[in-house]
Protein backbone atom coordinates (compact mmCIF):
# COMPACT_ATOMS: atom_id res chain seq x y z
CA UNK A 1 0.00 0.00 0.00
CA UNK A 2 1.90 3.14 -1.07
CA UNK A 3 2.60 5.52 1.54
CA UNK A 4 0.96 8.31 -0.16
CA UNK A 5 -2.42 7.04 -0.21
CA UNK A 6 -3.04 6.44 3.56
CA UNK A 7 -1.24 10.09 4.53
CA UNK A 8 -3.68 12.12 1.83
CA UNK A 9 -6.86 9.50 2.64
CA UNK A 10 -6.08 8.87 5.94
CA UNK A 11 -6.79 12.52 8.19
CA UNK A 12 -10.21 12.00 6.85
CA UNK A 13 -10.65 8.83 9.02
CA UNK A 14 -8.97 9.85 11.73
CA UNK A 15 -11.18 12.52 12.39
CA UNK A 16 -14.06 10.52 11.65
CA UNK A 17 -12.89 8.19 14.06
CA UNK A 18 -12.65 10.87 16.25
CA UNK A 19 -16.17 13.33 16.52
CA UNK A 20 -18.27 9.27 16.33
CA UNK A 21 -16.75 8.87 19.61
CA UNK A 22 -16.76 12.25 21.04
CA UNK A 23 -20.71 12.37 19.58
CA UNK A 24 -20.87 8.82 21.36
CA UNK A 25 -19.15 9.32 24.96
CA UNK A 26 -21.62 13.04 25.09
CA UNK A 27 -24.35 10.88 24.25
CA UNK A 28 -23.55 8.42 26.88
CA UNK A 29 -22.83 11.24 29.68
CA UNK A 30 -26.03 12.85 28.85
CA UNK A 31 -27.74 9.43 29.17
CA UNK A 32 -25.60 8.60 32.51
CA UNK A 33 -26.57 11.89 33.97
CA UNK A 34 -29.71 12.44 33.11
CA UNK A 35 -31.06 9.33 34.26
CA UNK A 36 -28.91 9.59 37.68
CA UNK A 37 -30.60 12.67 38.37
CA UNK A 38 -34.25 11.71 37.29
CA UNK A 39 -33.55 8.25 39.71
CA UNK A 40 -32.38 10.30 42.35
CA UNK A 41 -35.34 13.03 42.32
CA UNK A 42 -37.98 10.21 42.47
CA UNK A 43 -36.23 8.46 45.28
CA UNK A 44 -36.34 12.13 47.35
CA UNK A 45 -40.14 12.33 46.05
CA UNK A 46 -41.25 8.83 47.27
CA UNK A 47 -39.37 9.10 50.75
CA UNK A 48 -41.11 12.46 50.59
CA UNK A 49 -44.62 11.35 49.86
CA UNK A 50 -45.83 9.47 52.73
CA UNK A 51 -43.57 6.51 54.08
CA UNK A 52 -44.14 6.49 57.47
CA UNK A 53 -41.72 4.44 59.69
CA UNK B 1 -30.17 -44.55 45.95
CA UNK B 2 -30.46 -40.44 44.85
CA UNK B 3 -28.61 -41.23 41.78
CA UNK B 4 -31.59 -43.96 40.84
CA UNK B 5 -34.31 -42.00 41.61
CA UNK B 6 -32.96 -39.30 39.55
CA UNK B 7 -32.61 -41.75 36.31
CA UNK B 8 -36.06 -42.35 37.05
CA UNK B 9 -37.18 -38.72 37.16
CA UNK B 10 -35.06 -38.53 33.64
CA UNK B 11 -36.51 -41.48 32.14
CA UNK B 12 -39.95 -40.19 33.30
CA UNK B 13 -39.19 -36.89 31.60
CA UNK B 14 -38.58 -37.88 28.34
CA UNK B 15 -40.87 -40.52 28.40
CA UNK B 16 -43.71 -37.79 28.87
CA UNK B 17 -42.45 -34.96 26.72
CA UNK B 18 -41.65 -37.53 23.79
CA UNK B 19 -45.53 -38.66 24.08
CA UNK B 20 -46.77 -35.73 24.53
CA UNK B 21 -45.17 -34.81 21.08
CA UNK B 22 -46.23 -38.29 19.26
CA UNK B 23 -49.76 -37.26 20.51
CA UNK B 24 -49.78 -33.99 18.59
CA UNK B 25 -48.16 -35.29 15.17
CA UNK B 26 -48.31 -32.06 13.66
CA UNK B 27 -45.41 -31.44 16.30
CA UNK B 28 -42.86 -33.35 14.94
CA UNK B 29 -44.07 -33.19 11.18
CA UNK B 30 -44.47 -29.30 11.10
CA UNK B 31 -40.96 -29.10 12.47
CA UNK B 32 -39.34 -31.59 10.17
CA UNK B 33 -41.23 -29.91 6.78
CA UNK B 34 -39.82 -26.74 8.33
CA UNK B 35 -36.26 -27.87 8.41
CA UNK B 36 -36.93 -28.91 4.85
CA UNK B 37 -38.18 -25.90 3.19
CA UNK B 38 -35.61 -23.37 4.97
CA UNK B 39 -33.37 -26.15 3.05
CA UNK B 40 -35.35 -25.46 -0.28
CA UNK B 41 -34.88 -21.43 0.58
CA UNK B 42 -31.14 -21.86 0.74
CA UNK B 43 -31.00 -24.11 -2.09
CA UNK B 44 -32.63 -21.05 -4.51
CA UNK B 45 -30.70 -18.49 -3.09
CA UNK B 46 -27.07 -20.28 -3.49
CA UNK B 47 -28.03 -21.97 -6.76
CA UNK B 48 -28.47 -23.09 -9.08
CA UNK B 49 -25.01 -23.94 -9.71
CA UNK B 50 -23.76 -27.31 -8.76
CA UNK B 51 -20.53 -26.76 -7.54
CA UNK B 52 -21.81 -23.86 -6.03
CA UNK B 53 -24.20 -25.54 -3.87
CA UNK B 54 -22.18 -28.36 -3.22
CA UNK B 55 -19.35 -26.07 -1.39
CA UNK B 56 -22.07 -24.54 0.25
CA UNK B 57 -23.60 -27.87 1.68
CA UNK B 58 -22.70 -28.07 4.90
CA UNK B 59 -23.80 -24.72 6.08
CA UNK B 60 -26.97 -24.71 4.44
CA UNK B 61 -27.75 -28.08 6.12
CA UNK B 62 -26.44 -26.63 9.83
CA UNK B 63 -28.77 -23.55 9.47
CA UNK B 64 -31.60 -25.58 8.46
CA UNK B 65 -31.53 -27.66 11.18
CA UNK B 66 -30.77 -24.45 13.63
CA UNK B 67 -33.77 -23.02 12.66
CA UNK B 68 -35.81 -26.00 12.75
CA UNK B 69 -35.07 -27.05 16.04
CA UNK B 70 -35.19 -22.95 18.02
CA UNK B 71 -39.30 -23.75 17.04
CA UNK B 72 -38.88 -27.57 19.05
CA UNK B 73 -36.96 -25.77 22.10
CA UNK B 74 -39.82 -23.24 23.63
CA UNK B 75 -42.38 -25.69 22.26
CA UNK B 76 -40.54 -28.08 24.78
CA UNK B 77 -41.64 -26.10 27.98
CA UNK B 78 -44.60 -24.78 26.37
CA UNK B 79 -46.54 -28.02 27.13
CA UNK B 80 -45.52 -27.57 31.08
CA UNK B 81 -46.63 -23.74 31.08
CA UNK B 82 -49.55 -24.18 29.79
CA UNK B 83 -50.77 -26.55 32.08
CA UNK B 84 -49.06 -25.09 35.13
CA UNK B 85 -47.07 -28.76 35.81
CA UNK B 86 -43.55 -26.50 35.73
CA UNK B 87 -44.57 -25.35 39.39
CA UNK B 88 -45.77 -29.26 39.93
CA UNK B 89 -42.19 -30.37 38.35
CA UNK B 90 -40.59 -28.03 40.76
CA UNK B 91 -42.43 -29.20 43.84
CA UNK B 92 -41.43 -32.11 43.79
CA UNK B 93 -38.56 -33.04 46.16
CA UNK B 94 -35.12 -34.03 43.74
CA UNK B 95 -32.23 -32.64 41.74
CA UNK B 96 -33.12 -29.96 39.04
CA UNK B 97 -30.64 -31.19 36.70
CA UNK B 98 -32.78 -34.22 36.28
CA UNK B 99 -34.82 -32.10 34.86
CA UNK B 100 -32.53 -30.14 32.51
CA UNK B 101 -31.33 -33.80 31.53
CA UNK B 102 -34.80 -34.98 30.86
CA UNK B 103 -35.74 -32.32 28.74
CA UNK B 104 -31.95 -32.46 27.22
CA UNK B 105 -32.50 -36.00 26.18
CA UNK B 106 -35.81 -35.58 24.91
CA UNK B 107 -35.09 -31.99 22.43
CA UNK B 108 -32.13 -34.39 21.47
CA UNK B 109 -33.94 -37.41 20.03
CA UNK B 110 -36.47 -34.77 18.48
CA UNK B 111 -33.54 -33.25 16.96
CA UNK B 112 -31.92 -36.01 15.46
CA UNK B 113 -35.29 -37.83 14.07
CA UNK B 114 -35.74 -34.29 11.99
CA UNK B 115 -31.80 -34.13 11.37
CA UNK B 116 -32.18 -37.74 9.41
CA UNK B 117 -34.97 -36.52 7.06
CA UNK B 118 -33.06 -32.80 6.63
CA UNK B 119 -30.55 -34.85 5.35
CA UNK B 120 -31.58 -37.17 3.28
CA UNK B 121 -33.53 -34.10 1.36
CA UNK B 122 -30.34 -32.03 1.95
CA UNK B 123 -28.11 -34.87 0.26
CA UNK B 124 -30.68 -34.65 -2.76
CA UNK B 125 -30.88 -31.26 -3.47
CA UNK B 126 -27.50 -29.93 -3.06
CA UNK B 127 -26.26 -32.90 -4.58
CA UNK B 128 -23.90 -34.37 -2.27
CA UNK B 129 -21.52 -36.79 -2.86
CA UNK B 130 -21.56 -39.14 0.30
CA UNK B 131 -17.99 -40.52 1.16
CA UNK B 132 -18.15 -44.05 2.11
CA UNK B 133 -17.30 -43.08 5.79
CA UNK B 134 -20.96 -41.47 6.24
CA UNK B 135 -21.00 -43.09 9.67
CA UNK B 136 -18.49 -41.18 10.99
CA UNK B 137 -20.39 -37.98 9.53
CA UNK B 138 -23.36 -39.01 11.11
CA UNK B 139 -21.01 -38.51 14.60
CA UNK B 140 -20.20 -35.13 13.30
CA UNK B 141 -23.22 -34.38 13.02
CA UNK B 142 -24.10 -35.97 16.76
CA UNK B 143 -21.09 -33.96 18.35
CA UNK B 144 -22.90 -30.30 16.59
CA UNK B 145 -26.57 -31.36 18.01
CA UNK B 146 -25.53 -31.60 21.58
CA UNK B 147 -24.44 -28.55 21.48
CA UNK B 148 -27.08 -27.12 19.61
CA UNK B 149 -30.18 -28.56 21.50
CA UNK B 150 -28.03 -28.28 25.07
CA UNK B 151 -27.75 -24.31 24.70
CA UNK B 152 -31.36 -24.11 23.03
CA UNK B 153 -33.18 -26.72 26.09
CA UNK B 154 -31.09 -24.07 28.77
CA UNK B 155 -31.93 -20.52 26.83
CA UNK B 156 -35.43 -21.75 26.16
CA UNK B 157 -35.79 -22.49 29.94
CA UNK B 158 -36.07 -18.57 30.14
CA UNK B 159 -37.63 -17.64 27.18
CA UNK B 160 -40.40 -19.52 27.23
CA UNK B 161 -41.45 -18.02 30.36
CA UNK B 162 -41.08 -14.22 29.39
CA UNK B 163 -42.18 -11.80 27.24
CA UNK B 164 -41.47 -11.46 23.16
CA UNK B 165 -40.50 -15.53 23.32
CA UNK B 166 -40.09 -15.71 19.81
CA UNK B 167 -37.45 -13.29 19.29
CA UNK B 168 -35.60 -13.59 22.73
CA UNK B 169 -34.40 -17.25 22.07
CA UNK B 170 -32.92 -16.51 19.17
CA UNK B 171 -31.59 -13.44 20.22
CA UNK B 172 -29.45 -15.15 23.33
CA UNK B 173 -28.73 -18.30 21.63
CA UNK B 174 -27.52 -17.86 18.12
CA UNK B 175 -24.47 -15.67 19.46
CA UNK B 176 -23.54 -18.17 22.09
CA UNK B 177 -23.75 -21.30 19.09
CA UNK B 178 -21.30 -19.39 16.80
CA UNK B 179 -18.58 -21.48 18.09
CA UNK B 180 -20.37 -24.74 18.09
CA UNK B 181 -21.63 -24.33 14.51
CA UNK B 182 -18.42 -23.15 13.32
CA UNK B 183 -16.71 -25.77 13.95
CA UNK B 184 -20.39 -28.17 13.19
CA UNK B 185 -19.99 -26.64 9.73
CA UNK B 186 -16.38 -26.57 8.83
CA UNK B 187 -16.14 -29.97 10.09
CA UNK B 188 -18.96 -31.44 8.16
CA UNK B 189 -17.64 -29.56 5.08
CA UNK B 190 -13.94 -30.84 5.45
CA UNK B 191 -15.84 -34.33 5.29
CA UNK B 192 -17.54 -33.80 2.68
CA UNK B 193 -15.20 -31.99 0.20
CA UNK B 194 -13.21 -34.60 1.07
CA UNK B 195 -10.82 -33.52 3.73
CA UNK B 196 -7.49 -33.33 2.48
CA UNK B 197 -6.01 -31.48 5.27
CA UNK B 198 -7.41 -33.43 8.04
CA UNK B 199 -8.94 -30.66 8.74
CA UNK B 200 -11.98 -32.35 10.35
CA UNK B 201 -10.39 -33.70 12.79
CA UNK B 202 -9.45 -30.88 14.47
CA UNK B 203 -12.84 -28.99 14.34
CA UNK B 204 -14.16 -32.57 15.49
CA UNK B 205 -11.89 -32.09 18.72
CA UNK B 206 -12.79 -28.65 18.75
CA UNK B 207 -16.22 -29.66 19.24
CA UNK B 208 -16.11 -32.00 21.40
CA UNK B 209 -14.17 -29.54 23.70
CA UNK B 210 -17.11 -26.63 23.16
CA UNK B 211 -20.10 -29.74 23.89
CA UNK B 212 -18.24 -30.62 27.05
CA UNK B 213 -17.69 -26.77 28.68
CA UNK B 214 -21.39 -25.54 27.07
CA UNK B 215 -23.10 -29.16 28.71
CA UNK B 216 -21.11 -28.26 32.26
CA UNK B 217 -21.94 -24.36 31.75
CA UNK B 218 -25.72 -25.34 31.20
CA UNK B 219 -25.99 -28.04 34.04
CA UNK B 220 -24.78 -26.06 36.43
CA UNK B 221 -26.70 -22.88 35.69
CA UNK B 222 -30.08 -24.66 35.32
CA UNK B 223 -30.42 -24.79 38.84
CA UNK B 224 -30.71 -20.61 38.69
CA UNK B 225 -32.82 -20.65 35.70
CA UNK B 226 -35.54 -22.86 36.78
CA UNK B 227 -36.00 -22.34 40.16
CA UNK B 228 -37.01 -18.58 40.00
CA UNK C 1 -35.31 -21.38 50.78
CA UNK C 2 -33.24 -19.06 49.19
CA UNK C 3 -31.19 -16.65 51.99
CA UNK C 4 -33.04 -13.43 51.97
CA UNK C 5 -31.13 -11.02 49.69
CA UNK C 6 -29.17 -8.01 51.31
CA UNK C 7 -31.77 -5.13 50.19
CA UNK C 8 -30.36 -2.37 47.63
CA UNK C 9 -32.94 -0.54 49.07
CA UNK C 10 -30.56 2.12 50.83
CA UNK C 11 -29.56 4.61 48.71
CA UNK C 12 -26.18 4.79 47.14
CA UNK C 13 -23.76 7.15 48.43
CA UNK C 14 -23.40 9.69 45.67
CA UNK C 15 -20.31 10.34 43.58
CA UNK C 16 -18.24 13.85 44.46
CA UNK C 17 -18.85 16.46 41.34
CA UNK C 18 -15.56 17.02 41.44
CA UNK C 19 -14.55 13.41 40.34
CA UNK C 20 -16.67 14.02 37.61
CA UNK C 21 -14.96 17.14 36.15
CA UNK C 22 -11.59 15.44 36.92
CA UNK C 23 -11.83 12.93 35.37
CA UNK C 24 -13.33 14.63 32.13
CA UNK C 25 -10.92 16.98 31.97
CA UNK C 26 -7.79 14.38 32.43
CA UNK C 27 -10.25 12.94 29.14
CA UNK C 28 -9.41 15.63 26.91
CA UNK C 29 -6.25 16.08 28.34
CA UNK C 30 -4.82 12.71 27.42
CA UNK C 31 -6.70 12.98 23.59
CA UNK C 32 -5.38 16.77 23.25
CA UNK C 33 -1.96 15.14 24.18
CA UNK C 34 -1.95 11.86 22.15
CA UNK C 35 -3.35 13.45 18.84
CA UNK C 36 -1.38 16.41 19.00
CA UNK C 37 2.39 14.90 20.19
CA UNK C 38 1.90 11.82 18.27
CA UNK C 39 4.48 11.85 14.89
CA UNK C 40 3.12 10.34 11.52
CA UNK C 41 3.42 6.94 11.54
CA UNK C 42 5.93 5.72 8.67
CA UNK C 43 3.58 3.36 7.36
CA UNK C 44 0.07 4.11 8.82
CA UNK C 45 0.39 7.93 8.11
CA UNK C 46 -1.69 9.63 10.69
CA UNK C 47 -3.95 6.85 10.60
CA UNK C 48 -2.46 5.39 13.49
CA UNK C 49 -3.89 7.85 15.79
CA UNK C 50 -6.68 6.23 15.52
CA UNK C 51 -4.95 4.13 18.05
CA UNK C 52 -5.75 6.55 21.09
CA UNK C 53 -9.02 5.69 20.97
CA UNK C 54 -9.79 2.07 19.19
CA UNK C 55 -7.37 0.31 21.87
CA UNK C 56 -8.44 2.30 25.14
CA UNK C 57 -11.99 1.25 23.88
CA UNK C 58 -11.14 -2.19 23.74
CA UNK C 59 -9.55 -2.62 26.75
CA UNK C 60 -12.49 -0.77 28.52
CA UNK C 61 -15.20 -2.82 26.83
CA UNK C 62 -13.29 -6.17 28.19
CA UNK C 63 -12.97 -5.01 31.99
CA UNK C 64 -16.82 -3.92 31.72
CA UNK C 65 -17.16 -7.48 30.78
CA UNK C 66 -15.08 -8.55 33.56
CA UNK C 67 -17.18 -6.31 36.06
CA UNK C 68 -20.36 -8.11 34.80
CA UNK C 69 -19.03 -11.47 35.16
CA UNK C 70 -17.34 -11.05 38.45
CA UNK C 71 -20.99 -9.22 39.24
CA UNK C 72 -22.59 -11.81 38.02
CA UNK C 73 -20.74 -14.43 40.32
CA UNK C 74 -21.02 -12.70 43.08
CA UNK C 75 -24.59 -12.26 42.74
CA UNK C 76 -25.18 -15.74 42.54
CA UNK C 77 -23.47 -16.46 45.57
CA UNK C 78 -24.20 -13.73 47.80
CA UNK C 79 -28.01 -12.93 46.53
CA UNK C 80 -26.75 -9.46 47.16
CA UNK C 81 -28.97 -7.42 44.65
CA UNK C 82 -26.57 -4.14 44.07
CA UNK C 83 -23.97 -6.61 42.37
CA UNK C 84 -26.86 -7.49 39.57
CA UNK C 85 -27.36 -4.07 39.36
CA UNK C 86 -23.46 -3.27 39.36
CA UNK C 87 -23.95 -5.89 36.74
CA UNK C 88 -26.53 -4.60 34.46
CA UNK C 89 -24.91 -0.56 34.54
CA UNK C 90 -21.56 -2.46 33.57
CA UNK C 91 -22.88 -3.93 30.50
CA UNK C 92 -24.62 -1.42 29.32
CA UNK C 93 -22.01 1.16 29.36
CA UNK C 94 -19.36 -2.37 27.99
CA UNK C 95 -21.99 -2.28 24.96
CA UNK C 96 -21.47 1.27 23.71
CA UNK C 97 -17.95 1.18 24.20
CA UNK C 98 -18.19 -2.28 22.27
CA UNK C 99 -20.11 -0.85 19.44
CA UNK C 100 -17.12 2.30 19.88
CA UNK C 101 -14.53 -0.50 18.99
CA UNK C 102 -16.18 -1.90 15.97
CA UNK C 103 -16.94 1.57 14.61
CA UNK C 104 -13.43 2.46 14.93
CA UNK C 105 -11.59 -0.69 14.03
CA UNK C 106 -13.84 -0.45 10.70
CA UNK C 107 -12.90 2.74 10.12
CA UNK C 108 -9.23 1.77 10.56
CA UNK C 109 -9.32 -0.89 8.47
CA UNK C 110 -10.80 0.52 5.29
CA UNK C 111 -7.96 2.71 4.27
CA UNK C 112 -5.66 0.06 5.60
CA UNK C 113 -7.57 -3.33 3.87
CA UNK C 114 -9.15 -1.47 1.41
CA UNK C 115 -12.53 -2.96 2.67
CA UNK C 116 -14.92 -2.07 5.97
CA UNK C 117 -15.23 -5.09 7.55
CA UNK C 118 -13.23 -8.62 7.04
CA UNK C 119 -13.75 -11.70 9.30
CA UNK C 120 -10.73 -11.91 11.35
CA UNK C 121 -10.43 -13.01 15.14
CA UNK C 122 -10.92 -9.63 16.54
CA UNK C 123 -13.36 -7.58 14.46
CA UNK C 124 -15.84 -10.80 14.37
CA UNK C 125 -15.13 -11.59 18.52
CA UNK C 126 -16.35 -7.91 19.07
CA UNK C 127 -19.06 -7.82 16.84
CA UNK C 128 -20.45 -10.73 18.52
CA UNK C 129 -19.77 -9.75 22.08
CA UNK C 130 -21.74 -7.19 21.12
CA UNK C 131 -24.76 -9.45 20.33
CA UNK C 132 -24.09 -11.21 23.42
CA UNK C 133 -24.25 -7.48 25.23
CA UNK C 134 -27.51 -6.71 23.47
CA UNK C 135 -29.13 -10.07 24.25
CA UNK C 136 -28.46 -9.59 27.97
CA UNK C 137 -29.76 -6.13 27.78
CA UNK C 138 -32.56 -7.15 25.93
CA UNK C 139 -33.50 -10.08 28.75
CA UNK C 140 -33.04 -7.70 31.21
CA UNK C 141 -35.90 -5.75 29.73
CA UNK C 142 -38.17 -8.47 29.40
CA UNK C 143 -38.17 -9.67 32.80
CA UNK C 144 -40.41 -7.47 35.27
CA UNK C 145 -39.55 -9.92 38.56
CA UNK C 146 -36.29 -7.95 40.09
CA UNK C 147 -34.91 -11.29 41.90
CA UNK C 148 -36.07 -13.36 38.61
CA UNK C 149 -34.05 -10.49 36.13
CA UNK C 150 -31.49 -10.61 38.35
CA UNK C 151 -30.66 -14.48 38.67
CA UNK C 152 -31.31 -15.06 34.57
CA UNK C 153 -29.18 -12.14 33.68
CA UNK C 154 -26.32 -13.71 36.06
CA UNK C 155 -26.45 -16.56 34.85
CA UNK C 156 -26.79 -15.56 30.88
CA UNK C 157 -24.25 -12.89 31.53
CA UNK C 158 -21.44 -15.39 32.79
CA UNK C 159 -22.00 -18.11 30.46
CA UNK C 160 -21.86 -14.81 27.66
CA UNK C 161 -18.72 -14.02 29.11
CA UNK C 162 -17.20 -17.28 29.08
CA UNK C 163 -17.85 -17.57 25.57
CA UNK C 164 -16.04 -14.77 24.32
CA UNK C 165 -12.60 -16.52 24.81
CA UNK C 166 -14.29 -19.20 22.98
CA UNK C 167 -15.42 -17.40 19.80
CA UNK C 168 -12.48 -16.05 19.45
CA UNK C 169 -10.09 -19.35 19.32
CA UNK C 170 -12.58 -20.77 16.91
CA UNK C 171 -12.27 -17.87 14.57
CA UNK C 172 -8.73 -17.57 14.84
CA UNK C 173 -8.95 -21.35 13.81
CA UNK C 174 -11.04 -20.98 11.29
CA UNK C 175 -9.15 -18.33 9.12
CA UNK C 176 -5.73 -20.37 9.82
CA UNK C 177 -7.72 -23.13 8.40
CA UNK C 178 -8.60 -21.43 5.64
CA UNK C 179 -5.08 -19.95 5.45
CA UNK C 180 -6.05 -16.69 5.40
CA UNK C 181 -2.96 -14.04 6.82
CA UNK C 182 -3.59 -12.75 9.98
CA UNK C 183 -2.28 -8.46 9.98
CA UNK C 184 0.21 -7.94 12.82
CA UNK C 185 0.17 -4.72 14.43
CA UNK C 186 3.43 -3.76 16.20
CA UNK C 187 3.31 -0.72 18.73
CA UNK C 188 6.77 1.42 18.51
CA UNK C 189 7.73 3.29 21.69
CA UNK C 190 7.43 6.60 20.79
CA UNK C 191 3.69 5.78 20.77
CA UNK C 192 3.49 4.05 23.90
CA UNK C 193 3.20 7.14 26.30
CA UNK C 194 0.35 8.57 24.81
CA UNK C 195 -1.13 5.00 24.43
CA UNK C 196 -0.80 4.49 28.37
CA UNK C 197 -2.15 7.86 29.20
CA UNK C 198 -5.07 7.51 27.41
CA UNK C 199 -5.64 3.42 28.87
CA UNK C 200 -5.62 5.35 32.04
CA UNK C 201 -8.39 8.15 31.17
CA UNK C 202 -11.11 5.78 29.79
CA UNK C 203 -10.98 3.87 32.30
CA UNK C 204 -11.52 6.30 34.53
CA UNK C 205 -14.17 7.94 32.27
CA UNK C 206 -15.72 4.40 32.14
CA UNK C 207 -15.65 4.04 36.14
CA UNK C 208 -17.68 6.73 36.33
CA UNK C 209 -19.74 6.41 33.70
CA UNK C 210 -20.82 2.89 35.38
CA UNK C 211 -20.95 4.49 38.53
CA UNK C 212 -23.56 7.15 37.45
CA UNK C 213 -25.67 4.29 35.78
CA UNK C 214 -25.40 2.41 38.92
CA UNK C 215 -26.28 5.13 41.46
CA UNK C 216 -29.14 5.70 39.01
CA UNK C 217 -30.21 2.20 39.19
CA UNK C 218 -29.72 2.06 42.98
CA UNK C 219 -31.84 5.30 43.46
CA UNK C 220 -35.03 3.72 41.45
CA UNK C 221 -34.57 0.55 43.70
CA UNK C 222 -35.11 2.55 46.65
CA UNK C 223 -37.39 4.34 45.10
CA UNK C 224 -39.46 1.50 44.28
CA UNK C 225 -39.11 -0.07 48.17
CA UNK C 226 -40.05 2.99 49.45
CA UNK C 227 -43.10 3.41 47.46
CA UNK C 228 -44.04 -0.34 48.32
CA UNK C 229 -43.47 0.26 52.21
CA UNK C 230 -45.57 3.24 51.87
CA UNK C 231 -48.63 1.34 49.80
CA UNK C 232 -48.40 -1.25 52.92
CA UNK C 233 -48.52 1.12 55.54
CA UNK C 234 -45.32 1.58 56.20
CA UNK C 235 -44.69 -2.43 56.85
CA UNK C 236 -41.50 -3.85 55.56
CA UNK C 237 -42.08 -5.36 52.20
Amino acid sequence: MANGMIENGGIAYVVAAYVITWVVLGALLAHAVGSARRARAEYDQAVKGGYRT
Amino acid sequence: MAFRDDVRRIRAIVWKDLTTERRSKAGFSAVAALGVTILVLFGLALGPDGKALQSAAAGALWLAILFASVLAFNRSYQVELDGGALEALLLYPGSRWAIFAGKLIANLLFVLAMLVIVVAVGIVLFAVRVPAEWAALLGIMMLGVVGIVSLGTFYAAMSSRSRAREVLLPLLLYPMLIPVLLASMEATKAFLLGDLLNASGAWVQMLSLFDVIFLVATFLGFEYVIEV
Amino acid sequence: MSPAPTPSFEPPRPLHAAFGWLVFGFFIFTQAYAVLTSPADAMMGHLQKIMYVHVPSAWVEFAAVGVVLFGSLYFLWKEDERADLLAASSAEVGAVFCGLTLVQGMIWGRPTWGVWWTWDARLTSTLVLFLILVGYLALRSFVEDPHRRGQWSAVVGIIGAINVPIVWMSVKWWRTMHQIQSNPRSLSPEYLRGLLLNLAAFTLLTAWFIWRRYEAARYERAAEHVSQAAALGGIDG
